[in-house]
């Protein structure tokens, strides 16, 4: 007796999560009984039967992201009453491995927004091409976006639409330039400029420990890639598959990197941070807390620079030395191959690549978009929140033409994590980077097999 | 006799009924993904494509050609080799104070079992203040004594060390469980100890630690499962990069990079299974030896049995 009620709870047990199973794959199908849609559908019925189809678009971000998501979700509906777009917003931590799960499972959304792990998904087939679906529609790439697509290009072709694209600029405290007497910074700012500047902005107390510093970095990437790029260097080649990085070129810009940590000390290395209370690698705070006078950071950090009362900042395009370079920030949008509707969703993502399926992003204050006829649209260049600021604004269209893309390969995460385990023992002790530079060449070849 | 192997079967019922939920939880959620991962860790599998079977080649690169993995295991080893005796010190150390007829014991000990409830992203917060290089609140001590200040974050050798810290700040679980037992020990065994001359320590040294030895086992076995398994500390502390030079990249962490980020899953099984078995390894050697320290009540009468009938 007893065995056959332990049988019978085993059973219900698997009854119930098969139950689960099928209620959660019948809201997932196409023929789904929402009332909503079939109300759709009907009143749609009068002028010839019109078929609702729904997407998913996962995305990460804020409350403000969504928002701004969200209101395009409603503009796409608005021009194409079929299309009804979801916004299925994921927490930023762990939201690759959650896309991984989806994408493994086979039951991912239409619509994906990625970033640098982009190729890493489209190069095991996960993703649609969408550059031939943009040339099946006539969409010319190159005037829409401009440079911003080569991010999500792997072996030729285009996996992802770009959406968000603002490029690293120069955040400079005019205040401090100003006390200082030192020219505002411009694209035509070379090293020696910058560090001639860097070491007149830098202040020290009458005990030598510096007060105000001229400019502030750290380990990520895009800071000193884009002083190698500056100096004529490169990761890896065009076609990435061969590893370039132990040049002189780079050498060099890495050693000019370290030195403004190190022996021009215009820069605050790791402990010099916690000074200010600060991790290791925050010059946005230290920027904000008016602790130093110029860093490289992307759009957002407008938003957080808005909030703190008396700071009079701008920005600029960043400065060059052999040639000018900078990196773009930015997300786009991918179809994966298992969409039951790709046609559909490449509809959708045309749309809200759009210069009017991008206007939230604007008006929301949330992003630079990637649209180029937006970015230098009045409604970017002069929205409201800068009226009174004077902020300029044209600095992300002006980066367009030193925009270089990061070598984006498939193992790119490996790729980062080599330079942060070199780098992080150099940047900390300083001093020629040559054997440092040897040492990433001959990991990164054994992690890409170049 | 008779009625009393009826009452053993309805014991066993009952006691297959409230195992019954852990029995399903193990054989529908676990042992398939233990199997699974078994075979993926003989396959190139990357989540999305097919598997390719490559035999023990997964196991044989992370003993040879793998750094990283070399490093995370030597990282591994010495977080566990320092928390687990030194937390199981302090906690019996913390046990004797917290034993003691003062008055607020509650108060105290509620103190030192809180940074368990804090979460330890927010404990990582702490410690960043507590560390920190020029105002941190253990530089300015040792600056003192005239000691220049330490890069404890960022420092290769340094940040070891504060992870074990961060290890030994939850030293509350098992405290608690320490505490428990301790209480639990006859009062009359301290009585006639201390009319015999015990000190408070003596007591302590030759009553209660042999009386508390099954929960100081428990104790290790679990400390050591989970230290070996340490991924949170590291995780919190490098915001997830565990620099410098992977000075806190622990295998589990290292697990989660090759399986999440780098979606070498196959790989990652491999490693898996590696851990898995240095976990059993250590454990069963513990195990092994408990006869050795370990005091069981039901192990006297069973002597005194024996004694008896010789």
């Amino acid at each position: 007796m007893f065995k056959k009620s332990l049988v019978s709870i085993i059973l219900s047990a698997l009854l119930v999560f098969s139950l689960v199973g099928c209620a959660e794959r019948n809201t997932g199908g196409e023929n789904t009984s929402d009332p909503k849609q079939s109300a759709a559908t009907d009143t749609k019925g009068q002028d010839g039967p019109v078929e609702t189809v729904e997407l998913t678009m996962a995305c990460w971000g804020s409350e403000l992201d969504v928002k701004a998501y969200e209101e395009r979700a409603a503009l796409l509906n608005k021009k194409y009453p079929e299309l009804r777009l979801k916004v299925m917003s994921l927490p930023n931590d762990g939201y690759d491995a959650k896309i991984q799960t989806m994408l493994a499972s086979g039951d991912a959304p239409d619509i994906i927004q990625v970033a640098e792990s982009s190729n890493s998904y489209a190069s095991k087939g996960l993703f649609v091409d969408v550059g031939q679906l943009a040339e099946q529609a006539g969409l010319d790439l190159n005037e829409r976006f401009g440079g911003a697509t080569e991010a999500y290009r792997w072996q030729g072709k285009l996996y992802a639409m770009p959406d968000r694209s603002g490029a690293m600029v120069l955040y400079y405290n005019r205040d401090m330039f100003d006390a200082a007497n030192v020219a505002y910074p411009t694209k035509d700012w070379t090293w020696d400029d910058f560090l001639d500047a860097a070491q007149k902005l830098t202040l020290t107390d009458d005990n030598g420990v510096v007060t105000q510093y001229g400019f502030a970095a750290g380990g990520w990437w895009p800071w000193w890639m884009s002083f190698m790029y500056q100096n004529g260097g490169r990761i890896l080649d065009e076609n990435m598959e061969h590893v370039v990085v132990n040049s002189p070129e780079n050498i060099e810009a890495i050693n000019f990197y370290t030195d403004l940590v190190h022996k021009y000390h215009v820069a605050p290395s790791a402990d010099d941070y916690s000074r200010f209370g600060l991790k290791d690698g925050q010059p946005d705070p230290l920027f904000a807390q008016g602790n130093c006078a110029m860093n490289l950071t992307g759009y957002w950090n407008i938003g957080s620079l808005n909030s703190v009362e008396g700071l009079n900042w701008d920005i600029a395009p960043l400065w060059k030395n052999k040639q000018g370079a900078t990196f773009s920030f930015g997300s786009g949008l991918a179809i994966p191959t298992v969409c039951k509707n790709v046609d559909a969703a490449f509809k959708a993502i045309d749309f809200l690549t759009s210069m009017e399926g991008q206007t939230p992003i604007v008006t929301n204050n949330q992003d630079a978009p990637a649209d180029l006829e937006l970015l230098q649209s009045d409604l970017f260049l002069k929205p409201a929140w800068a009226e009174d600021r004077n902020v300029n604004l044209s600095a992300f269209a002006d980066s367009a033409d030193i925009l270089e893309s990061p070598p984006l390969h498939p193992k790119w995460n490996e790729i980062q994590r080599v330079f942060d385990e070199n780098f992080s023992v150099l940047f900390q002790n300083g001093g020629d980077s040559a054997e440092t530079m040897a040492k990433i060449e001959a990991e990164l070849k054994d992690v890409i097999g170049g | 006799m008779k009625k009393r192997n009826k009452l053993e079967r309805v014991e066993t019922r009952w006691f297959y009924f409230f195992i019954a939920p852990w029995l399903i939880g193990f054989f529908v959620f676990s042992l398939g993904p233990m199997l699974a991962s078994a075979y993926y860790s003989l396959t190139d599998w990357n989540m999305f494509n097919e598997a390719n079977f490559i035999g023990f080649a997964n196991y044989i690169k992370l003993f040879t050609r793998d750094s990283r993995f070399l490093k995370s295991l030597g990282n591994t080893f010495f977080y566990a080799f320092l928390t687990v005796p030194l937390s199981m010190i302090l906690s019996l150390f913390l046990t004797y104070l917290l034993t003691r007829d003062v008055h607020g014991m509650k108060f105290f000990r509620t103190i030192y079992y809180l940074p368990v409830l804090v979460p330890l992203t927010a404990v990582a917060f702490v410690f960043f203040w507590i560390f920190n290089t020029q105002i941190g609140i253990v530089n300015r001590s040792l600056g003192i004594f005239g000691i220049e200040p330490l890069s404890w974050l960022y420092d290769e050798h340094l940040i070891k060390w504060v992870i074990v810290f961060m290890g030994l700040w939850q030293v509350g679980s098992s405290l608690l469980l320490t505490l428990a037992a301790v209480q639990g020990v006859p009062k009359e065994l301290y009585e006639s100890a201390s009319i015999d001359g015990a000190g408070s320590v003596r007591q302590f040294l030759h009553i209660t630690i042999p009386l508390v030895s099954p929960v100081l086992f428990f104790n290790l076995i679990t400390s050591i499962i989970n230290s070996l398994q340490v991924f949170t500390q590291s995780y919190v502390l490098t915001d997830g990069v565990y620099k410098p030079n992977n000075a806190a990249l622990m295998m589990s962490n290292y697990l989660y990079q090759k399986s999440f980020q780098d979606f070498e899953m196959g790989y990652a099984c491999a490693l898996g299974w590696i851990i898995f078995i240095i976990v059993i390894f250590f454990s069963l050697i513990v195990f092994r030896s408990s006869s050795l320290f370990v005091f069981y009540e039901g192990e006297v009468r069973k002597h005194e049995k024996k004694h008896k009938t010789h």
